[in-house]
Parts: structure tokens; C-alpha cells; sequence
């Protein structure tokens, strides 16, 4: 159950985590430069170091540089901390990730997980719900209204799609029987028979729809576009981090980053078999490399979404949280329980697809019925709208 | 002294220091701050006690309800008016210290003269370990109680949170369901602050806002980011600034 | 000092009922005599769950998560009050300036 390996190399798996995570982060900023560079026909940073390499490091020397600004009506502390709050919240999700199993290296037996404990989806949940205090109190502390309408939002909108995250996940939870992402991971290896095909049994086969709307919740829940109302440049003047400069600010700018590439890895484990993958079983250094590369097709659905959707309107975010979103998700439970039922009744894994196909035929009435309404009901408040 | 001593004393140092200073605090939000560290630290305890499950739940369940709470203080608390420690009743804050002191000169004693009496589930901890291990850990038993031995139990708190948020929808809506529109619109301004915007949209048909800073306000400049107001009654003018 | 036993988790728990109590006492602010409330409610379940843990058994958990829900579940109707009140009163903070139930 726990992590019985002497105290000092989990300290130092989780040093080498901490900086990789770091690290990761920099260059996702140049990841994510280039792919919208490319998006747009243009080339991106080029200028410093081969292909802009370097660029990210010039960015955070710049920003070391800046000067530190403080608003004189600031809440002097709590415009300190509230950064920090975001960066720290953000970071320790990354220590119920498993990056695979024990495995021997220089003749030791090293643990590639920080800690295995027993509600570790849950906990990542808990940091997340944290995390927005930062947000909402580095708002508050700037003592500046759009600073402040920034905040309000952002606690409105994670308040409801931490609703949604945590209910997607429910269905794997049932299916899995633990919280605990390592079992999560176990559960996934498990080969799955398709007649003549063997396949790992991977969560986004069996929850497809949870997947897609944990993907869009996760999308909300770290405040990226089409959902960063929060800091919309064009109408909030960048809101909750409007009175940020210098280093200070590049904390959000790290916690929303590493947020994001946390998230990406936890998407990986939860829905796509994490370190599961060709020859993964055999070699770790590969498993490593197996959940890297599904984290970075994760990041890169983040940047494509930024580069492609338009930015939400407040009222048409909280509608699909509450009236598309939600309804999906129980229906998505109710679904899941009833399989786990059926199975645990002793109903053979082939009846299985019988009843997501017939399921999945009422969830496409469902959607088709809730976007047909959501759109009926959207067009009444517009024509009042007119002045 | 072995760790978890140490680290017990440190968690329980937090947690009382920051639980006096939700009392003390003189800004509700930095109030906020401290209930929040403090349940921080409550879960750390439930930790030491084996209970994980239920330390993760207390800093989901707390910390949405609180940081709706936090957005309450925003919106209607204007720092300059609060009511806080005026001299006009120094007797409650000595009555209460004194209460307040007796009561936990009671519980000391009886902590300290208690013998336990209960039920225990198993005679040993390593026993007990073993069980719940046994299942799959804390989750897993937990679970395991609650869908068995207390299902019943289960099931009417699930009827109390139904009737909770019913009775909280129905408390927090307007009289009448025409000014819903009109009332969201001012409520937790999502959009421009109020008496700020310029194009500000109408409201029901006929009726129109202001526009522009209303007159006779005084703006106040700098620090009116913590006095969004909400409009309470759409007669009513909504102030920005001083009062 | 020793081990730590059912007593300091007792103790901490008492510490932190006791003063969320004064809390609820002496200060006026009705927001804040929430928060201590909720503070009880959290110390009240601590020592639920130090019980359960000195008894090896899983009822004083059990009981803890039920007063978590029933304690969300006043949140959501406290808040609503306050709501409601907000639309009365211009700050409604002062608890000594409602007396009335309705207008």
C-alpha cells in the first residue's frame, strides 16, 4: 500500500520530478508558441538559440528582471501569497501520478511514484478546488475591480466544473473499484478480448463519454481557453493577475502551465492506460516514455483548442456546465452502475458492448434533445438583450 | 521524540493559532484565509488518525462551501462599515472569553477522567489494519460501511442535501420570477460593474438603468475593487463608493 | 511526551469547539459567526474520527462523513439566508440588527 522505500530516494524521485516538471513547463510555453505559430502560417520564436530554444529561458530572465510592482491599495500579504498559492497547488498534483511500477536502477529498488496513497484521484481534485483561492484572493488583495471581476468568475466557473470533473470520473471509479491511480493503472493492463483482437483495456474505451467531457472540464478547470473568461485580455484587461508584474506574476503563469501538464498526465492515467503501451512490460524507461508522449498529445489538444475556439460568453459557460454537462455525466453513472451490475451478476464481458451500444444510442438522443433545447432557450434571452 | 509526535504538535499549533485568527481577524476575508489553513491542517489530522477518505472530502466539501463564502464576503461586506468590536458591548466579548474558558476547563476534565466505553470493531490495531487492508484500505471500508451497516442512515442525508440545496434555491430567489433577468444581470456582476458601463443593456422593457457613474456618488479611487454591490432591489440606485 | 494518544487529538478538538464557541460569542459579523460554526462542526468530527481510530472500529468515520454533508447542507440554506437578507438589509452583517423574521 504505502511507499516503503527509504524516505531520502523518495525525496530524490521527487527532486528529479519537480525539475522535470519545471522544466516541461518552460518549454511548454515554447510548444505551445510554435504550434500556434504553425497554426497561423507563422514560424514563432526563432531568433534565440536553434529553432527558439532558448526562448523560454530569455522569458524567465526577463520577467527575474522586471520590476516588482505592488498596487498602494493592495492587501500587502495576501497580494504575496496568493501566486503562490496557485504555483504550489498546482505542483503537488503531480505526486499521485505513477510513472510506473518498482523498478531496479543501479541495483536498487526505486519506486517511480512519490506516494501511492489510497484516494489519490481525489486528492488531485482537492489541490485543483485549492488552487482557485489563489486566483480568487490575488483578485481580491489587487484591489482592482476588472482584478476583482476576474476572481469572481474564476470561482464561479471552477466551483462548477469541479462538479463536472469529479462526476466524469465517477464511471472509472465504479469500474476500477479504488481511488487509488496505481490500481486505476493495474486495472487498465488487464487485456480485453475482441473476438480474434486482444487490446489493453484502456478507460476511454469503456467511458468515451466521460473522456470527452473530463476533457472539456479539465479544460475549464485550468482556466484555458475557449474557457480563461477569467483573464479575458479583451474585456477584463487580463483579469485576476491585471496588477501582477515581474516574478510574481510569472507564478500564475507557471501554475497555469504545470496545471495543465498535471492535468494532462492524469488524463493520460486515468483514460488512455498511462505507462501502459507497447513493451512498456518490459522495459520502464519506455512506460516513462509512453505516458510522456499521450501527455504531450494532451497538451497539444490544449494549444489546438486556444488556437481554433473563441473565448465563451459567462452565461453560455455556466449553461453547458449545468444543462448540458451535468445531465450527460449522471447519465453516464447510471449507465456505468448498471454494467458493473450486469458484470458482477455474472452477465459474460461480450454482453458488455450490447449495453453501451444500446446506451450509447440513448445518450446521442439525449445530446441531440439537450443542444436542440440549449439552443431554443439561448434565443429567447437575446431578442430581451436588445437595448 | 519520535516524528509523529513532532508532527502533530506543529499540525495542532496551526490549526489553533489560524482558528483564533478566523475569530480575531478584523477583515472577513483575511477571516476566510484562516478557516481555510485551518481546515487544511484538520485534514492533516484526519490523516494522522487513518482517516484519508474523509481528509480529502473535508477539503473538497470545506473549501468549495468556503470559497463561496469568501465570495459573500466580497460582494456584500464594505470594509469600512463593518460593525466589528464597537465599544458599545465590550460585556459579550469578556462574558464570552469567560464561557468560553469554563467550558474548556470542562472538557479538560473530563478528557483526563474518561474511561472508555464503546464498542471496539476489533481488539487490536494491527488487527484492524489487517481488515482494512484487507478490502482495498480506508475508501474501500468506509465505503463498505456506509452501503451496509448504514445504508439507511445513507440514504436520509441524501434527503437532507436535496432539501438543503431545494430550500437554499428557494430561499436565494427572487419574489418574482419576471425580475430573474434583470436581478442576475446586477447580482454577481459577471459582466461590467454596474454605474461604471457605458452601454449597459436595459433591463425590463421601459425601465432604464443608469448609465454612467451615478450622480452624486462620490468614486472613490483606488481600493473600490472590494465593494462590488450587489443590487438588491432593482428601484434601488446602486451606490458605488462611499455611502 | 511519549506516543500520541486518543487524549491530544481530544484536546485539539476541544480547543478548536471552544473557540469557534467565543467566536460565535463575541463577534457580531454574521459571516464570520458562520465560519465558527463551521469550525465546531469540524472540531465536533475530529474527535468523532479520534474515537473511531482509538476503537478500531469505522462508525465514528461513518458518522464524521454524515455531519460533513448535513454541515454542507447548512451551508448551502445559511447562505441562501444571507442572500435573502442581503436583499432587506443594506450590509446585512450585524446579527444584533436582525431581530425580525420578516418585514
Amino acid at each position: 500500500m504505502e511507499n516503503d522505500q527509504p524516505l531520502w530516494l523518495t525525496f530524490i524521485v521527487a527532486f528529479v520530478l519537480m525539475n522535470v516538471l519545471l522544466v516541461g513547463m518552460a518549454y511548454m510555453t515554447w510548444f505551445e508558441r510554435k504550434v500556434i505559430g504553425a497554426f497561423q502560417d507563422r514560424l514563432g520564436p526563432t531568433r534565440t538559440g536553434p529553432a527558439g530554444l532558448l526562448q523560454p529561458i530569455a522569458d524567465g530572465i526577463k520577467l527575474l528582471g522586471k520590476e516588482d510592482l505592488i498596487p498602494r491599495a493592495a492587501d500587502k500579504v495576501v497580494f504575496y501569497f496568493a501566486p503562490l498559492i496557485v504555483f504550489v497547488t498546482a505542483i503537488v498534483g503531480v505526486a499521485v501520478i505513477p510513472f510506473g511500477g518498482t523498478v531496479e536502477i543501479f541495483g536498487r529498488d526505486v519506486n517511480l511514484f512519490i506516494t501511492d496513497i489510497n484516494v489519490g484521484a481525489l486528492f488531485i481534485f482537492a489541490f485543483s478546488g485549492i488552487g482557485v483561492y489563489g486566483i480568487i484572493l490575488g483578485a481580491w488583495s489587487s484591489a482592482n475591480r476588472y482584478s476583482l471581476l476576474g476572481g469572481l468568475r474564476s470561482a464561479a466557473q471552477v466551483v462548477s466544473y469541479e462538479i463536472i470533473l469529479g462526476l466524469s470520473l465517477v464511471g472509472i471509479f465504479i469500474l476500477s473499484g479504488s481511488l487509488n491511480l496505481r490500481d486505476i493503472l493495474a486495472r487498465q493492463q488487464e487485456p480485453l478480448e475482441l473476438g480474434p483482437l486482444e487490446i489493453s483495456n484502456w478507460f476511454i474505451l469503456s467511458q468515451p463519454l466521460a473522456f470527452i467531457i473530463f476533457l472539456i472540464a479539465a479544460v475549464a478547470e485550468t482556466n484555458r481557453a475557449p474557457f480563461d473568461l477569467p483573464e479575458a485580455e479583451t474585456e477584463l484587461v487580463s483579469g485576476f493577475h491585471t496588477e501582477y508584474s515581474a516574478f510574481r506574476f510569472s507564478f500564475y503563469f507557471l501554475g497555469e502551465y504545470i496545471s495543465m501538464i498535471v492535468v494532462s498526465l492524469f488524463a493520460s492515467t486515468l483514460f488512455l492506460g498511462g505507462t501502459d503501451g507497447p513493451g512498456s512490460d518490459r522495459y520502464w524507461g519506455l512506460g516513462v516514455l509512453w505516458l510522456l508522449a499521450k501527455t504531450i498529445l494532451f497538451l497539444f489538444f490544449y494549444v489546438w483548442l486556444r488556437a481554433t475556439l473563441p473565448r465563451f460568453r459567462f452565461d453560455q459557460l455556466m449553461g453547458v456546465a449545468w444543462k448540458v454537462l451535468l445531465p450527460l455525466v449522471l447519465v453516464n453513472i447510471v449507465i456505468t452502475s448498471f454494467i458493473r451490475l450486469a458484470a458482477n451478476e455474472g452477465i459474460p464481458t461480450g454482453w458488455w458492448w450490447v449495453i453501451g451500444a444500446g446506451g450509447a444510442v440513448l445518450l446521442v438522443i439525449l445530446v441531440v434533445q439537450l443542444f436542440t433545447s440549449e439552443r431554443e432557450s439561448s434565443a429567447a434571452p437575446a431578442t430581451v438583450r436588445q437595448p | 521524540m519520535p516524528w509523529d509526535v513532532i508532527i502533530f504538535y506543529m499540525i495542532g499549533a496551526v490549526c489553533v493559532l489560524s482558528a483564533a485568527g478566523v475569530v480575531v481577524a478584523n477583515n472577513p476575508v483575511h477571516s476566510a484565509i484562516f478557516l481555510v489553513l485551518c481546515f487544511f491542517n484538520v485534514a492533516a489530522i484526519f490523516v494522522m488518525l487513518g482517516a484519508e477518505f474523509l481528509a480529502v472530502a473535508q477539503i473538497i466539501v470545506y473549501t468549495g462551501a468556503i470559497l463561496v463564502l469568501v465570495l459573500f464576503v466580497l460582494m456584500l461586506v464594505d470594509p469600512d462599515d463593518l460593525p466589528e468590536f464597537h465599544a458599545a458591548r465590550p460585556v459579550q466579548r469578556y462574558v464570552g472569553l469567560l464561557l468560553g474558558l469554563i467550558l474548556l476547563l470542562e472538557v479538560g476534565v473530563a478528557i483526563l477522567d474518561r474511561s472508555v466505553v464503546g464498542r471496539r470493531a476489533v481488539a487490536d490495531q494491527q488487527e484492524f489494519t489487517q481488515i482494512v487492508d484487507l478490502v482495498g484500505g480506508n475508501t474501500q471500508a468506509l465505503g463498505r460501511t456506509l452501503y451496509t451497516q448504514y445504508l439507511l442512515p445513507f440514504e436520509v442525508i441524501s434527503l437532507v442535501l436535496t432539501v438543503g440545496v431545494i430550500g437554499a434555491i428557494v430561499l436565494a430567489l427572487p419574489e418574482r420570477l419576471g425580475e430573474r433577468l434583470y436581478r442576475r444581470r446586477g447580482t454577481i456582476s459577471l459582466g461590467h460593474p454596474r454605474g461604471t458601463d457605458l452601454a449597459l443593456p436595459a433591463g425590463p422593457v421601459g425601465e432604464s438603468p443608469i448609465a454612467g457613474p451615478t450622480p452624486g456618488a462620490e468614486v472613490v479611487p483606488g481600493g473600490y475593487g472590494r465593494r462590488l454591490i450587489m443590487a438588491r432591489d432593482p428601484n434601488e440606485q446602486p451606490v458605488i463608493g462611499r455611502r | 511526551m511519549g506516543e500520541i494518544g486518543v487524549n491530544h487529538f481530544l484536546f485539539l478538538s476541544a480547543a478548536l469547539f471552544i473557540i469557534g464557541m467565543m467566536g460565535v460569542l463575541i463577534r457580531r459579523n454574521i459571516l464570520i459567526i458562520f465560519m465558527c460554526v463551521e469550525l465546531m462542526v469540524t472540531a465536533a468530527n475530529m474527535s468523532l474520527i479520534a474515537f473511531g481510530w482509538e476503537l478500531n472500529s469505522l462508525q465514528g468515520q461513518s458518522f464524521a462523513l454524515f455531519t460533513i454533508a448535513v454541515a454542507a447542507a447548512e451551508a448551502a440554506v445559511g447562505l441562501a439566508i444571507i442572500i435573502a437578507l442581503s436583499r432587506r438589509v443594506r450590509t446585512p452583517v450585524d446579527v444584533d440588527e436582525m431581530r425580525t423574521l420578516r418585514d
